[in-house]
């Protein structure tokens, strides 16, 4: 008898679980009511742009004290693999950082995901604020970044840049390079003394950033807006900046400049060598500045661009996007303001960030002073060349796994360049 | 033996004890399976309305040297999941049961059964992080290959060479255990007699495995190596959480490359395609294992 | 979940086939035993056996010993000395950044209800089909062995549409659903070769007595198959909470994620220290080492059952 019931019980208690469960219903949802406000972004607690849309949180409440605000941290890979998926659900946020390109923000504004921010962005001014960073969120109707409508604000911009050790530098008497020259003899100088100098990570993102850095240093805005805009089947060619930078990588790794096992490590690997002084140079984003100016604290450290054009990976940071089938539109836009706002783009900038319109005067942190000069400079002087992943769908995933085989040594430039030139030439043929 | 034969009557009244199992079946199995092959014959972003291609996604995977070369690495994945563990499985449950059970007792055979067997429960989440771990470059195994000497040790899951060696001793380490389980539960049911003859007769250890022991464990032999090829051939979590595929396609699995396809590149007609090849070799394979066993059975 | 990748052992039978020995066999056993009790071989056997057990569980020594040094211990004496700190603040930190409370919560509501969902839908069909013998039931039975080597790849994309469409995306109860028939295919599979040899003699009396078909089922059946029911819960529980893909898919909301999720798209995030990794490895590995040790019996108890026969 005893038995039974249980059973009984378990089977009633199941119904119960499942009943109450449907009436949960979805955790992303907003109602529309205008009295839930969900937010996702997923830069790293207490970085600068986590600090200071924070800080912007905090105002939000004060300004709407009966609205629930959700916010929920994400990680960069999980949107990049299913940003479309989530955007094309009933399940969407109001608000969300949402990573830039034609791959992604452009491919779901093609596909009406996206609510139009072009009127909006001019009545509230975003478009001066943000600057030539703005381009990142504007797409044309087929979804190609570039002249159209505004789908994307931009509230903080970055670029990647070398960063160096300065007191292993000054042990070694190696001078900040400022050409491709000097930077070769500062790693050989390093290499003799046993020291592998370029802290990598070819099992994550870094090794294609190092990858683009290089073919950007070796083009022209020309050939930059050819291979965003699809307007040609991918250059193969010796002359082509993309097989250069695929030759010198390979050729980095031959000289072990970069250690091979970097095919192995992932970023936060390679961040590690060079924080903790094994490695004296690195090539990391201005995401990193943060976390590099908290945690280093045995050296001196600064930062040299690529030598070369005077072009640099970088743009404007990744987006806010408001889904079309957002429930409160207008609380969104009422976060998006406060993110633009001075206090917040100060803050941001102080903390080592990449603000897009912070008054210099206010920014007094040394190292966030840099960071914000560099990347006005860059701005203003046409320097920033974007992303290379950006022109296919999933180019990220192939770009990595062809710069990891190449990094290994188990394909050469002219392989790399062949892979690449397979998804590129379809999406080209159709687009073009 | 059976029930005693029922009226037409009396069966039917058992039908309704069908409907909860025949609908869920429906909505969650039948129809997205439908549904799948459905789109394998598509053009499709996943949104807005698929466009009809016929066979043009079948003839891509024809000529897609990526989607062969992940059925090539599937073979692999066979070795590792179903023919090593389950040989070696074979061995070590007779050894525990065999020789250790007699002369150690139960509890020292149950306690080594026990972490033979605590891989098979571990979530393969949580398997791929412990391992990227511990086979990350200068991670710990290297840690431990350079105290002994070896100064220039593998880089495991970064190398296109030992990748797949890699990847293949993980999933070794977690499916020795089912086989492990599944052959010690079959031992029991040996008659003891057949090995104590084959003592008398003066065969040693090994002679009574292979003539006593591997011949009277067929049936669970084939249910191991018949469920594990099915799981090999289906691999997702272990690729996905140790290399994505990588380094370059080294490790890319067909399972794998049909998700990045709906997911990553947004061509959802062609992931369904390569969905469907899978469902095709994997239920071919299975009829074809069953027909072998009825047959041996039979003989 | 049954089509997963990770395969657990099919469960008991009702089938007088029970682990241990027949009866009698016992001291059959216990004479021969005496006989080869000496020499040294068997203790190098024993040895040898141990030594691989230990190299099988390295990587949880590892994991454990790990998340508890400091960074700074980690980096002056490696991985594989013995914790000189002990430090608890990469496990707070873990914990608390990904909410651990409450992915734990929902592995633990998702694989309980499927757990009894399953085993309720692979009570009812089996019952149909192994007592009630319904038409058809030779073809069903194949059809549902068939659809559990379906893989899931096959069905993901189509499920994900459809829980779009009738609001149920990103919503535990979805996982719940897809999960319980899933394993259900092959709980029906087990369950109706065990009933298929249920003593009809009992059904005989029971009928004569004046049973209907559910008072059969909650009286007479239910009570004499509660092993293998207990077994096939206890797969369907591990099953579900070492899913990876379900959940993956369906959940993305970090309120409704399950552990395992949590714990698998750590991989793609930028922070991460290998204390930190140690950390997590050890939050990953603790639910499944309790389970086992709970589970223990149930999971390893019985011979082969079901595809066997």
């Amino acid at each position: 008898m005893l038995m039974r019931s249980r059973l009984s019980g378990a089977v009633a208690l199941a119904a119960a679980v499942t009943l109450a469960l449907s009436a949960c219903g979805s955790g992303g949802a907003s109602g529309g009511d205008g009295k839930t406000f969900t937010v996702w972004w997923y830069e790293d607690a207490g970085n600068p742009q986590d600090a200071a849309w924070q800080d912007a949180l905090k105002d939000f409440q004060a300004a709407h004290p009966d609205v629930k605000v959700k916010f929920e941290r994400k990680v960069w890979q999980q949107i990049q693999d299913a940003g479309a998926m989530i955007l094309n659900s009933n399940d969407v946020p109001d608000l969300l950082e949402y990573n830039k390109g034609n791959a992604t923000a452009g491919a779901v504004s093609a596909k009406g995901l996206l609510t139009d921010l072009t009127a909006e962005a001019a009545k509230q001014g975003w478009d001066k604020t943000a600057g030539s960073a703005l381009t990142v969120g504007t797409y044309d109707s087929k979804g190609l970044m570039g002249p159209g409508k505004v789908y994307g604000i931009p509230s903080y911009g970055e670029y990647v840049s070398f960063a160096y050790n300065k007191d292993m530098f000054a042990k070694y008497g190696v001078t900040v390079p400022t050409t491709m020259d000097q930077l070769v003899a500062a790693f050989e100088t390093f290499k003799a003394k046993g020291i592998t100098p370029l802290a990598e990570s070819a099992g994550d993102y870094p090794a294609q950033h190092l990858l683009w850095g290089l073919a950007v240093a070796k083009a022209d805005r020309n050939w930059l807006n050819g291979y965003f805009g699809l307007k040609a089947p991918l250059d193969t060619s010796a002359a082509s900046p993309l097989t250069q930078a695929a030759q010198t990588l390979a050729d980095w790794t031959a000289k072990g400049y970069i250690d091979k096992k970097s095919t192995g490590l992932k970023a936060e690997d390679a961040w590690d060598q060079f924080r903790s002084g094994k490695a004296p140079i690195t090539y990391a984003g201005t995401w990193m500045v943060g976390d590099f100016k908290e945690k280093i604290k045995s050296f001196q450290w600064g930062q040299f661009l690529m030598p070369g054009s005077g072009i640099s990976a970088g743009s404007g940071g990744n987006i806010w996007v408001v889904p079309t089938k957002a429930g409160n539109k207008d609380l969104a836009y009422d976060f998006i303001k406060l993110t633009m706002d001075t206090k917040r783009q100060n803050l941001m900038a102080n903390a080592g960030g990449v603000a897009l319109a912070a008054d210099p005067a206010a920014v007094t942190d040394p190292v966030g002073k840099q960071v914000n000069e560099t990347f006005a400079k860059l701005a203003s002087s046409d320097g920033l060349g974007l992303y290379g992943d950006w022109p296919v769908p999933n180019f990220y995933q192939v770009i990595f796994s062809n710069t990891q085989t190449l990094v290994g040594g188990s394909q050469t430039p002219a392989q790399f360049m062949e892979q690449l030139k397979k998804p590129y030439d379809q999406v080209q043929s159709s687009v073009g | 033996m059976s029930t005693a034969p029922l009226s037409h009557a009396a069966r039917k009244g058992y039908l309704r004890y069908l409907a909860p199992g025949a609908l869920g079946f429906a909505v969650v199995v039948l129809v997205p399976f439908v549904m799948n092959i459905a789109i394998s014959f598509t053009a499709w972003s996943g949104i807005g309305t698929p466009t009809f291609t016929g066979l043009d996604n079948y003839q891509r995977l024809i000529h897609d040297e990526m989607f062969w070369s992940a059925f090539a690495h599937s073979i692999w994945f066979i070795v590792a999941m179903a023919i090593v563990p389950t040989a070696l499985a074979l061995v070590l449950a007779a050894g525990l049961f065999d020789y250790l059970e007699p002369r150690f007792g139960p509890r020292v055979s149950s306690a080594l059964r026990a972490g033979f067997y605590l891989p098979q429960v571990l979530p393969v989440a949580v398997a791929g992080i412990v391992w990227s771990w511990i086979l990350t470059p200068y991670g710990a195994l290297n840690g431990v290959l350079q105290k002994v000497g070896i100064a220039d040790p593998p880089n495991w899951l970064g190398d296109t060479s030992w990748a797949m060696p890699s990847v293949m001793l993980v999933l070794v380490w977690m499916q020795l255990g089912y086989g492990l389980v599944i052959f010690m539960a079959g031992m029991a049911r040996i008659d003891p007699q057949f090995h104590e003859a084959a003592e008398l007769d003066g065969a040693s250890w090994l002679t009574r495995f292979r003539h006593v022991t591997v011949p009277q464990m067929r049936p669970e032999i084939f249910v191991v190596l018949l469920t594990t090829t099915i799981a090999a051939l289906k691999v997702f979590g272990p690729v996905f959480v140790l290399t994505k595929g990588g380094p370059g396609d080294a490790t890319n699995v067909p399972s794998y490359y049909s998700y990045s396809n709906f997911f990553g590149n947004l061509q959802v007609g062609y992931g369904s395609a390569i969905a469907t090849a899978l469902t095709v070799v994997v239920i071919a394979l299975t009829v074809v294992f069953i027909k072998i066993q009825s047959k041996a059975e039979g003989a | 979940m049954a089509l997963t990748t990770k395969v657990a052992p099919p469960a008991t039978a009702a089938r007088p086939r029970r682990r241990g020995r027949r009866p009698g066999a016992a001291t059959d056993r216990a004479g021969s035993a005496s006989r080869h009790r000496r020499g040294i071989t068997r203790w190098i056997v024993l040895t040898l056996l141990v030594v691989t057990m230990l190299v099988t569980l390295f990587p949880f020594f590892m994991a454990a010993i790990n998340a508890i040094k400091t960074v700074g211990d980690y980096t002056a004496h490696g991985p594989l000395a013995l914790p000189r700190s002990f430090d608890l603040t990469a496990i707070k930190d873990f914990w608390r950044n990904v909410d651990y409370t409450n992915k734990l919560f929902n592995s633990i509501l998702i694989s309980g209800s499927v757990a009894v969902l399953g085993t309720a839908i692979s009570l009812l069909n089996a019952y149909a089909l192994g007592i009630g013998r319904i038409k058809a039931r030779k073809a069903l039975l194949v059809t549902l062995l068939l659809a559990t080597t379906i893989p899931q790849e096959a069905l993901i994309y189509p499920l994900y549409y459809l829980a779009k469409a009738v609001d149920l995306y990103d919503t535990r109860l979805v996982v719940i659903i897809i999960s319980s028939v899933m394993s259900s295919a092959f709980g029906t599979y087990l369950l109706a070769s065990v009933l298929s040899t249920f003593p009809p003699e009992i059904l005989e009396a029971a009928r004569i007595d004046g049973a209907g078909r559910w008072q059969v089922l909650r009286h007479v059946v239910v009570p004499v198959i509660r092993p293998t029911l207990a077994v096939l819960m206890t797969l369907f529980f591990i099953w579900t909470w070492n899913d990876f893909f379900l959940p993956l898919i369906m959940l993305v909301s970090n309120d409704n994620q399950t552990a395992s999720v949590a714990l698998g798209s750590l991989q793609g995030q930028y922070t991460s220290s290998p204390t930190s990794l140690a950390a997590a490895s050890l939050l990953g590995i603790l639910p499944a080492v309790v389970f086992f040790l709970i589970f223990q019996r149930t999971l390893t108890r019985g011979a082969v059952a079901g595809a066997v026969r």
